[in-house]
């Protein structure tokens, strides 16, 4: 019995040997189809064996849906224009294996209840999005239930006349074990938008113009952004009820208006925010209900407020960040703080280091007056830099009264840190 | 009679001021709960109180957070409304509304939700889903959130 099953066992083993050496010479040489333009891809496709090349020469070709269903390789040469003509998606894939490169596409439907985009991706695994143009493409690039899949070098341009009526550039759901690497995102609704997505990293993309969010995440633990520059969107970056997030060496800029954020930190914990540059945002950082967050490194230049710590926050540490040239430093809506400031430079900061070890004698209250007044009333914004308000303000530093007592930094630092390299 | 009549027109004024309902700006308005700028306008909800204040929401799941958070409950509120999924950027009672709730439903702050207003549409609907779904009254949805 014991002998029957060692034999049937290493038949087995060398008939799985034959198959994939089969299966390997074939992938050694794989066949080229070239399409020119007058041809139909999607018959191309369909003709191709997996691991085949598809070629796409210069010109334009009107598509509709060409949809892949095995692992090729479609690849454009001399940037051929694939116009979707306003209908439906240009590309749909649920494979594993696809690889789309050089291609440009343009024109896909508009509408918010089937989600048209450029190239969208069902249950598809190890695909390869690269250099690729996407112009007028309700979403850019979609996928769901995907993962090991890398975007990179691509860049999404679009325009809407409303501003709702586009969709994200690059869009995942349900996916994890992706790479967004180098790519453009300009005028979609949220650049880069992930909802339950896990073990993510989001490097050197640069997201400028979006209507809605440059990124958008909820639910999605466990990503990485790293050498991001997320410029002048709508209402600049939201993260939401996420732990695990680490994010490093973005650059968040000129991100203004009655509801914009540098980045909007809403129930997210257990995360590492180090070395980013904050620069002229409306608010630099908006927390709420966030904890064990820790800020190192950053540098806050020119916002208005650079951090809006709301009362529902609790141990979140900011250490050796540079506070330059903004209105407000740090705002709250309540009189808890359960937070810890230190180390960090304030240009603001009035007092004296006699022992000369670079750290102030003096804590320093990052809590004006007259910003908690403007908290709760936000028209009082008027009397800014009136004398009555300097005389306020310097009041209450030597009596706290208003502001909360526990918010302060008991050793900041007299001089700025040298963070401007790193970003750059 | 002059005194009276003014006295009158001032008192229709005052009628003048009632507590209505107003549009969601899709694009600008924020969800009061989650902060979200709201973009999809087939998704959406709007509370109106007793006082004439609008709080806007993004999502279903987003206005239960509210009503659970303040539950001096409905008397003080004027009006409860949530977006017409076949009727973008229309509002329907949020107590009459036909809730479908399906994996394929892709809302804001994935609550899964759609409203409907009414249980024909609402059914012609999931038939499009292929079935997937399930129908929610207003009191089940209430529930579901506590």
């Amino acid at each position: 019995m014991m002998a029957m099953k060692l034999t049937t066992w290493i038949a087995t083993l060398i008939s799985l040997l034959l198959v994939a050496t089969l299966a390997m010479s074939d992938g050694i040489a794989p066949a080229t189809h070239t399409v020119k333009p007058g041809e139909s891809i999607q018959a191309a496709v369909d003709k191709a064996a997996p691991g085949d090349i598809i070629v796409v020469h210069r010109g334009t070709y009107q598509v509709h849906e060409i949809t892949i269903r095995k692992p090729l390789t479609l690849m454009g040469k001399d940037r051929p224009i694939l116009d979707g003509g306003g209908q439906g998606n240009i590309l749909l894939i649920a494979a594993h294996g696809v690889t789309i490169r050089g291609l440009e596409l343009r024109n896909t439907g508009r509408s918010n209840l089937n989600d048209p985009a450029g190239i969208k991706f069902f249950d598809s695994k190890h695909c390869l999005v690269e250099d690729n143009i996407l112009t007028q493409t309700f979403f850019g690039i979609h996928f769901s239930n995907s993962s090991d899949n890398i975007v990179r070098n691509n860049r999404l341009v679009s325009e809407a006349e409303k501003e709702y009526m586009t969709g994200n550039g690059i869009h995942f759901w349900k996916s994890k074990r992706n790479r967004v690497e180098d790519n453009y995102i300009r005028g979609h609704r949220d650049g880069i938008y992930l909802e339950f997505v896990t073990d993510t990293e989001c490097l050197h993309n640069v997201v400028e113009f979006n209507k809605r969010y440059g990124l958008h995440f909820m639910f999605s633990h466990d990503n990485s952004y790293l050498h991001n520059t997320f410029r002048s969107n709508g209402a600049g970056v939201a993260v939401m009820y996420t732990r695990n997030v680490v994010m490093k060496y973005n650059r968040f800029e000129q991100n203004q208006g009655p509801s914009s954020y540098g980045i909007l930190l809403k129930d997210i914990s257990d995360s590492e925010v180090r070395h980013n540059w904050f620069h002229s945002n409306t608010v630099g950082i908006y927390m709420e209900g966030s904890s064990r967050i820790s800020f190192v490194g950053n540098e806050f230049r020119q916002n208005g407020s650079a951090i809006k710590l709301m009362a529902s926050c609790d141990n979140n540490t900011f250490e050796a960040n540079n506070f330059i040239g903004n209105t407000f430093d740090v705002g709250t809506n309540g009189s808890v703080v359960l937070n810890s400031l230190k180390l960090n430079y304030w240009d603001k900061y009035e007092g004296y280091d006699l022992n000369r070890d670079g750290i102030g004698d003096v804590p320093y209250r990052p809590i004006s007056l007259y910003g908690s007044i403007i908290e709760r009333i936000p028209a009082a914004v008027v009397l800014w830099r009136s004398f009555m308000v300097a005389l306020l303000d310097r009041s209450e530093k030597v009596l706290p009264a208003i502001t909360p007592e526990n918010m302060k930094d008991e050793q900041p630092s007299m001089k700025p840190y040298d963070i401007d390299k790193k970003v750059k | 009679m002059k005194n009276i009549l003014l006295l009158l027109l001032g008192l229709l004024l005052l009628m003048a001021c009632q507590v209505e309902p107003r549009p969601i700006a899709y694009g600008s308005d924020n969800c009061h709960h989650c902060k979200m700028t709201l973009m999809d306008p087939l998704f959406g909800a709007e509370v109106v109180t007793q006082k004439g204040k609008i709080y806007v929401f993004d999502d279903v799941n987003c206005l239960m957070s509210y009503l659970e958070a303040h539950p001096q409950g409905e008397e003080s509120l004027a009006h409860v409304l949530v977006a017409d999924y076949t009727r973008p950027e229309t509002l329907l009672d949020a107590n009459l509304a036909f809730y479908l709730k399906s994996e394929q439903i892709k809302s804001p702050m994935a609550s899964k939700i759609a409203a409907f207003p009414s249980e024909q549409s609402m059914k012609e609907f999931k038939k499009g889903l292929l079935g997937d779904g399930i129908y929610l009254a207003w009191g089940e949805l209430v529930t579901q959130f506590k």
